[in-house]
C-alpha cells in the first residue's frame, strides 16, 4: 500500500465566478481520513473533482497514482462513492437490482455483479430487504444501500460524503461502525467528509480542515489535539476579566481560549494563580492541563464570522 | 451462534477481492441501456398495454389483407388479374406486400397528413386500418420522458457520472431508447413482413427483400428522430411529466397545425411543412422507397382538391430540404442533450 493515496497540485474549481475550491495542494495518506469543514467549505467539490464528476478549472491530482485528467476511468474503478444526497437512486428499483447495476457500470460481469450485490447488501445489513424497492426504504436504509453501491466493485478507496446526515442516533452508530470496519477488517482506505466533529473523531486518524474552498489545517488528529504543555488551563466563574488582567500584571502571560484562560507555565504558577483568585474574588472551577478536542481546533481555526456563516 | 454464522458468511463472500477482469467501456454503456429498458418493461404496464394494441392492429390488418387478397389481385368474380396502375403489369402478391407493409410503416407517423402516390410504395391498395401513430406517440412520451429527467430529479446523475464518462451516459441513454424503439417500432414491422410473406404465399423473397430493407431503414429513422426529440425534452427538465407532455404536444400539435397552413395556398405547398416532424418523416419514407411525387388530398381522395409535391423537380419542396430539415431536428435534440449533460449537469 502506498503512503499517499491522493496527491493534488493547485487543484482549483470555480463555478463561474463562485469559488468551489482554490489552489488545493495536499498529500492525503492512506488510512482513515476526514474532510472536515462547515457546509459550503469545498469538501464535496474536492470529492466530485477527484471522481471526475466536475472538471477542475486549474491544477491536477493523482489518485492511487492515476492522473484524474488523463486516467479518470482508472480512478473511478478504484473509488467507491457514497454521495451526500438523500436520493441518488432509482426509487422504483429494488436494492438488489440497483446495486448490481452499479457494479456493472464499474465493469463487473452480470453474474459477478449479482453475487457481489447480494454480498454487499448482506454486509451492510440489508440482506432481508434486498428485494424491496428503494423508494420504500427509510433514510438509514438508503444510506446503507449507498454504502453497498460503493463497496460492490471492490474499490480501494471509499469516499463517504456526509454518510450520517439525517440519521437517528442508532442509525448513526451503525453507519459509523460499518465504515470503521471497512478500514479495520477489509483494509479499505476511507475518506469521510463531514461537518460533524464527533463523526470525524470516531472515524479518522488524519484530517483536512476546509474553509471557504481552502484547506485551513491538516494533520494527524492526535497531533492536532495534543495537549498544550506550555500552558495551564483555568476556568473561572466570576470576575474573569479582572482575574486575567491581574495575572498579566503579575507577569504571568495569560490569554482567553474559549471558555478557559490559558496561562504560561512557570515555577509555582498554581500558587500564584490561587493567590490572585483570592485577591480578585474569582471562583476557580478548573485548573489543570486540558486536552484539546477537535472542536477546540475547529473553533480556533475559524473566526466568529466563519462559524456564524 | 447467529452472529458467528453471520460473520462466517461475510468473511466467506462479502469481501472476496475482485480478481476478475473488468469489462470494457462498451459493456458499461450497454449495461446502462439494458438496465433502463428492462426496468421500464418491468415497471410500466402502459408499455405492455400499448404494445398489445399495436400487435392487435397488425393482426386485424393481416386478417383483412388475407381475407380480401383475391379481391385485390383479380377482377371481381373472375381469375383475370387486376392491372397495377403504376407498372401496367398484372398485380402480384409482391405488390400487395409492398403496398400494405409500407402503408403500415407510414401509419407510424401518419396522424393528420396522409399522402398517397401512384408510384411504387404508394398506399392506394392499402387495407390497413393504420393510425398506429397515436399509440406510438403516447408510448414514447410515457417511456422516454423520464430517461434523463428522472436522473436529474432523483440525483442519480451523481452515481452515473462517478462511474461513466458523460458521452457514455448520453450514448447509454440513446441506446436505451433505441432498444425500446426497436422493440415497439422496428420489430413489429419486421415481423409483419415475415407474417405477410408466410400468409400471402406465392411471394418471391428475393424481390421482396428490398421492401424489408426499406422498412428497417424507415423505422430506424423514425426511432432516431423520436429518440432525439424525446431525450432533448427529457434533458431540459427534471420533471418527466413536463418532458413527456412537451414531447407529445410538440409532435402532435405541430402535425395538427402546420399541414393546414402549408396546404392553404392554391395548389402551392407552403414551406411551413418543413417544420412538422411527422410530415417530414412521412415524406422521408417516400424518398427512401424511391417515390418522389406524392399527392395530398386535404378533403379525402374523392375530393377534387389535391396537392402534388414533386420532391425532385427542382422547385418548391425538394428531397434534400426534407432530409435536411429532419436532420436539423435530430441534431437539435442531440445538441440539447449534449449541452445539458456537459454544461448544466456539470454544476
Amino acid at each position: 500500500m502506498q503512503s499517499e493515496i491522493i496527491v493534488t497540485d493547485s487543484l482549483t474549481k470555480f463555478y463561474g465566478k463562485i469559488k468551489g475550491i482554490e489552489d488545493i495542494s495536499v498529500e492525503i495518506p492512506s488510512g482513515n481520513v476526514a474532510f472536515l469543514g462547515p457546509n459550503g467549505a469545498g469538501k464535496t467539490t474536492l470529492i466530485r473533482t477527484l471522481l471526475g464528476i466536475i472538471h477542475p478549472t486549474k491544477g491536477t491530482a493523482r489518485v492511487l497514482g492515476y492522473d484524474i485528467r488523463k486516467e479518470i476511468n482508472q480512478v473511478r474503478d478504484r473509488i467507491g462513492y457514497v454521495p451526500e444526497f438523500d436520493t441518488s437512486f432509482i426509487p422504483d428499483m429494488t436494492a438488489m437490482k440497483f446495486v448490481a447495476f452499479c457494479a456493472r457500470m464499474n465493469g463487473l460481469s452480470v453474474s459477478e455483479s449479482k453475487q457481489r450485490a447480494s454480498d454487499s447488501l448482506y454486509y451492510v445489513g440489508l440482506d432481508e430487504e434486498r428485494y424491496r424497492k428503494l423508494g420504500t426504504f427509510s433514510l438509514g436504509m438508503k444510506q446503507k444501500v449507498k454504502l453497498a453501491t460503493a463497496l460492490v466493485h471492490d474499490p480501494e478507496i471509499i469516499i463517504c460524503d456526509e454518510p450520517t446526515n439525517g440519521l437517528d442516533p442508532t442509525g448513526r452508530v451503525q453507519m459509523l461502525s460499518l465504515i470503521r470496519s471497512l478500514q479495520k477488517n477489509e483494509g479499505k482506505d476511507i475518506i469521510l467528509s463531514s461537518h460533524l466533529l464527533r463523526d470525524v473523531e470516531q472515524i479518522a486518524d488524519y484530517t483536512l480542515v476546509f474553509s471557504k474552498g481552502e484547506i485551513r489545517a491538516q494533520g494527524n488528529i492526535k497531533e492536532l489535539t495534543a495537549e498544550k504543555r506550555s500552558s495551564i488551563s483555568i476556568k473561572v466563574r466570576s470576575n474573569q476579566e479582572k482575574f486575567l488582567q491581574r495575572l498579566n500584571d503579575k507577569g504571568i502571560e495569560s490569554w482567553i481560549d474559549g471558555i478557559y484562560i490559558e496561562s504560561q507555565i512557570s515555577h509555582d504558577v498554581e500558587k500564584e494563580i490561587f493567590k490572585i483568585a483570592n485577591e480578585t474574588n474569582a471562583d476557580i472551577r478548573y485548573l489543570g492541563n486540558r486536552s484539546r478536542t477537535l472542536e477546540d481546533v475547529f473553533i480556533n481555526l475559524f473566526s466568529k464570522e466563519d462559524l456564524i456563516e | 451462534m447467529k452472529k458467528a454464522q453471520s460473520d462466517a458468511y461475510v468473511r466467506k463472500f462479502s469481501f472476496r477481492a475482485f480478481e476478475g477482469v473488468r469489462k470494457g467501456r462498451v459493456y458499461r454503456l450497454w449495461a446502462t441501456s439494458w438496465q433502463w429498458w428492462t426496468h421500464q418493461w418491468e415497471r410500466s404496464r402502459a408499455i405492455k398495454v400499448l404494445l398489445g394494441f399495436i400487435i392487435f392492429i397488425l393482426v386485424i390488418t393481416n386478417l383483412f389483407l388475407l381475407s380480401f387478397k383475391d379481391f385485390m389481385l383479380y377482377e371481381p368474380g373472375t381469375r383475370i388479374p387486376l392491372i397495377n396502375p403504376t407498372t401496367g403489369e398484372p398485380m402480384t402478391t409482391n405488390n400487395l406486400l409492398e403496398q400494405n407493409l409500407l402503408e403500415l410503416v407510414r401509419g407510424l407517423v401518419t396522424f393528420q397528413t396522409s399522402f398517397s402516390s401512384q408510384t411504387p410504395g404508394g398506399g392506394e391498395m392499402g387495407m390497413s386500418i393504420g393510425g398506429l401513430s397515436i399509440f406510438i406517440l403516447i408510448l414514447i412520451a410515457l417511456v422516454g420522458s423520464g430517461l434523463i429527467a428522472d436522473d436529474v430529479s432523483n440525483l442519480t446523475t451523481e452515481i452515473y457520472y462517478s462511474k461513466l464518462e458523460r458521452h457514455e451516459y448520453i450514448l447509454g441513454k440513446f441506446g436505451a431508447f433505441f432498444l425500446f424503439g426497436n422493440l415497439v417500432i422496428v420489430l413489429p414491422m419486421v415481423l409483419e413482413f415475415f407474417l405477410l410473406v408466410a400468409g400471402l404465399g406465392e411471394i418471391s423473397l428475393i424481390q421482396a427483400f428490398p421492401v424489408l430493407i426499406q422498412t428497417i431503414i424507415i423505422t430506424e429513422i423514425i426511432v432516431l428522430t423520436f429518440a432525439s426529440i424525446v431525450l432533448g425534452f427529457s434533458a431540459l427538465t427534471s420533471r418527466r411529466l413536463y418532458a413527456g407532455l412537451a414531447a407529445f404536444m410538440f409532435l402532435f400539435v405541430l402535425n395538427m397545425i402546420i399541414p393546414s397552413l402549408a396546404f392553404s395556398g392554391q395548389g402551392e405547398v407552403g414551406f411551413q411543412i418543413l417544420f412538422d416532424v411527422l410530415t417530414l418523416l412521412l415524406l422521408t419514407s417516400f424518398i427512401i422507397t424511391g417515390t418522389t411525387e406524392v399527392i395530398y388530398y386535404p378533403h379525402g381522395e374523392t375530393s377534387e382538391i389535391s396537392y402534388i409535391i414533386d420532391l425532385a423537380n427542382g422547385s418548391g419542396i425538394e428531397s434534400w430540404m426534407v432530409i435536411g430539415a429532419l436532420a436539423m431536428y435530430i441534431l437539435l435534440g442531440f445538441a440539447i442533450v449534449v449541452y445539458q449533460v456537459y454544461r448544466r449537469h456539470a454544476r
